[in-house]
């Protein structure tokens, strides 16, 4: 993108309401999160403008930028669907005008303290006593694990009693899963094709394995 | 505190207080050696650190300016911030985990156990397990490792309850909450944990062992040490024998400082290290101290690593407690069936959203980035970490084009991931991926590799001289009074995260020195 430089005036313009709507859309469009409501992406908003206002360069990219997205969306960038205008962004995503707001919006959006409550995420605990009455190991829909490490032999005793249908206790802490897979020996299966989702888009791997060597 | 004068040239002069540095420094002023400490950073207290990542982040991290290269994500993503590392008294101490496994025997000797891998500078040790075991030992007791001497295991948090049931379930047993340099109970004068979930942050409750909280308060009572916080080293300065004989360093006012010393150890971490010594290139030294091998700032290593994390259908809250409290082993063999030479760990990790925002894809956005977010509250995580391979042109260098507020050139860092990093990575992510299938995970991402906390190797530890920087005591080979202290000796990289070594290695080195100064040799 180079310099509006048909365009000086902008360096000292105020930024107008219409343009802090248009800004505030684009955070919603990039980042959306059906739960949140608008307050924190306003004040992302605000804290975009404020950095921004900190370099000329950061100032001019903003402004022009938020300027030509009516004009890019026909009209008005904020009465485009949602579709309509995650598409323009799409478009414009290599510009220093987008990567400017993605950054700060990651940076500002998810250090929120309002969006951490959305979230669910308590943060600082220093000064109530840590986690440590306060569900640190509450989950319970997963048996409760080994925590010293593993012993062999503690467990193949404790197998073994199990086998004899006796009620031998395994010195090695308190009983995993109740399920029995493969013997210690065993290495680990590889996985199998997963039927669950993966947001793997932004590994460079599935082109890179190609260049390994497996010796299988 | 005791203070040197700038002209004694008495004293061991450190640089860097990290666990290197930190651990020769408490070693020799606990028997009566005078310590002068210089630290780039400044001091902080326990009761200065915050329960806020971001917060945290600028108070300590090393934000000095630093360029890179190279095909890895980083020089992208990050292409200022190659490493996260501390700036301040303790170094990365303060920031580190707190998971101690050891190294394998085999992870000492790779050259042999691997055999030639192409475009790797693979070398055994001249040290192995067990001549490193007693120091091992005395570094866990000095850490107050779990699971160690005595030291009772931390209790399972929710995010390693998940790791737990998912690596039982896929045939895993190599698992436990430790070993992990935080107390569960208290020991050596310090508390055990509340599970704050902010240890990365420096662990305002002190249950973390670290070179902040227990090597500095109790080197200082020795009456021996001379702590210099605010103190940049820009040179080590050699006399007309070619030993070292002092070091140049920029005050808190500003201003360039000489002190003399009788031995300097070096432990300014893996990317500051080998800048030092090419910062201290002289007519008689043209490329660098310590470097006639030309081995100085090559071989950089930064364990492959990679995160997944994991949503379920039911909370995990994976950011209350210990964040690495869970330690899976099963993958650190060396097994050439999985396509890769050597292995990795499995440990459980935690973010918080404005990290996790930061780190889970950077310069991604748009509803596959937010559904990421959308899932925190049920969330596990875990962390790969694995030896990657050494390699020649993986290397810090002066960048020729840019200076720091000093006028310094900045170090620059180039780094291309091998081949076998890449199978191994690909491999631990899939790993990953089972294992939280298991337990009923209804998607996963995988994040890349964060700035990287494992800085190794641009100093290397070799039997002879012509293969690499430093001796099996950390000795420069070219220097009979320069020792290297921190992980910058690392000859390879094993995949146990390097704390623990770290510790072992200087405390090896320390008795080392007090031997020869004793015997009247240096």
């Amino acid at each position: 993108m180079t310099p509006p430089e048909s365009n000086p005036q902008s360096v000292t313009t105020t930024l107008t309401d219409d343009a802090r709507r248009v800004l505030v859309r684009v955070i919603q469009v990039a980042f959306p999160h059906p739960r949140f409501p608008d307050a924190p992406y306003e004040r992302t908003a605000q804290r975009i403008i404020d950095a921004a206002r900190e370099s000329t360069w950061s100032w001019l990219q903003l402004t022009q930028g938020l300027r030509s997205l009516d004009d890019l969306a026909s009209g008005s960038f904020v009465d485009a669907d949602d579709e309509q205008a995650f598409a323009l962004l799409r478009g414009i995503e290599q510009t220093d005008f987008f990567n400017l707001i993605r950054r700060l919006s990651v940076l500002n959006l998810y250090d929120d303290h309002e969006v951490w409550d959305l979230l669910g995420y308590e943060g600082p605990s220093f000064e109530k006593g840590g986690y440590l009455h306060r569900g640190f190991n509450d989950l319970d829909w997963l048996p409760e694990p080994r925590i010293t490490e593993y012993d062999a032999e503690a467990e193949a005793a404790a197998k073994a009693g199990a086998d004899a249908g006796t009620d031998t206790a395994g010195s090695a802490g308190q009983p995993g899963s109740t399920e029995q897979l493969g013997s210690p020996e065993q290495p680990p299966p590889e996985r199998s094709p997963a039927a669950t989702s993966r947001d793997a888009g932004n590994q460079p791997s599935a082109a890179e394995t190609t260049m390994t060597e497996v010796t299988r | 505190m005791t203070t040197v004068d700038h002209g004694d040239d008495s004293p061991v002069v450190v640089i860097g207080s990290g666990a290197g540095g930190g651990t020769v420094a408490y070693e020799l002023t606990k028997q009566g050696v005078p310590v002068v400490l210089l630290e780039a950073g400044p001091r902080l207290s326990p009761e200065d650190y915050v329960n806020d990542e971001w917060k945290a982040f600028n108070q300590m991290a090393w934000l000095d300016p630093r360029t890179t290269s190279g095909s890895f994500r980083l020089a992208r993503d990050f292409p200022n911030l190659p490493a996260w590392t501390v700036k301040a008294v303790g170094g990365t101490t303060t920031h580190y985990s707190g998971a101690t496994p050891r190294f394998k025997d085999y992870e000492f000797k790779t050259r042999s156990t691997y055999g030639p891998v192409d475009g790797t500078s693979l070398l055994d040790w001249p040290i192995t397990l067990e001549e490193l075991e007693p120091y091992y030992d005395r570094a866990e007791i000095k850490l107050g490792s779990t699971h160690r001497h005595g030291r009772p295991p931390l209790p399972a948090n929710n995010n390693y309850k998940v790791l737990a049931n998912g690596a039982e379930r896929i045939g895993y047993r190599q698992y436990a909450t430790g070993p992990y340099a935080t107390n569960a109970e208290p020991y050596d004068g310090r508390p055990g944990s509340i599970q704050d979930g902010f240890n990365f942050q420096g662990d305002k409750n002190t249950s973390k062992w670290s070179i902040n909280v227990r090597e500095i308060p109790k080197a200082l009572a020795t009456g021996n040490l001379d702590l210099r916080p605010n103190s940049h080293a820009v040179q080590i300065t050699t006399d007309a024998s070619g030993r070292a004989d002092g070091v140049l360093y920029i005050d808190p006012e500003g201003n360039l400082q000489r002190q003399r010393a009788r031995v300097v150890s070096l432990a300014a971490g893996t990317i500051e290290t080998p800048r030092l010594l090419l910062m201290s290139a002289s007519p008689r030294f043209p490329d660098g101290l310590a470097n006639s091998s030309g081995h100085v700032g090559r071989h950089y290593m930064r364990h492959t690593t990679g995160s997944v994390y994991a949503r379920f259908d039911q909370p995990v809250h994976m950011y209350r407690g210990e964040a690495m409290a869970g330690i899976i082993g099963d993958e650190v063999r060396h097994d050439p069936d999985r396509g890769f030479a050597s292995g990795y760990y499995l440990e459980t990790i935690a973010l918080g959203p404005a990290f996790l925002a930061a780190f889970a894809d950077p310069g991604a956005w748009g509803p596959e980035f937010t559904k990421v977010l959308d899932s925190y509250e049920n969330t596990a995580g875990l962390w790969i970490v694995g030896e990657d391979m050494p390699q020649e042109t993986n290397r810090v260098t002066l960048d020729p084009t840019a200076t720091d507020k000093h006028g310094l050139p900045v170090p620059h860092v180039h780094f291309d991931d091998h081949p076998n990093d890449v199978a191994m990575r690909e491999h631990g992510y899939r790993q990953a991926e089972m294992l939280y299938d298991a337990v009923g995970a209804t998607g996963a991402h995988r994040t890349p590799p964060y700035p990287s906390t494992h800085n190794l190797g641009t100093a290397r530890m070799s039997a002879r001289p012509e293969d690499g920087v430093v001796d099996s005591y950390g000795r420069a080979h070219d220097v009979p009074n320069l020792f290297v202290s921190d992980s910058s000796v690392f000859t390879t990289g094993a995949a146990a995260n390097p704390l623990l070594t770290i510790v072992a290695l200087a405390t090896r080195q320390a008795d080392f020195v007090l031997d020869e100064l004793r015997k009247g040799n240096l």
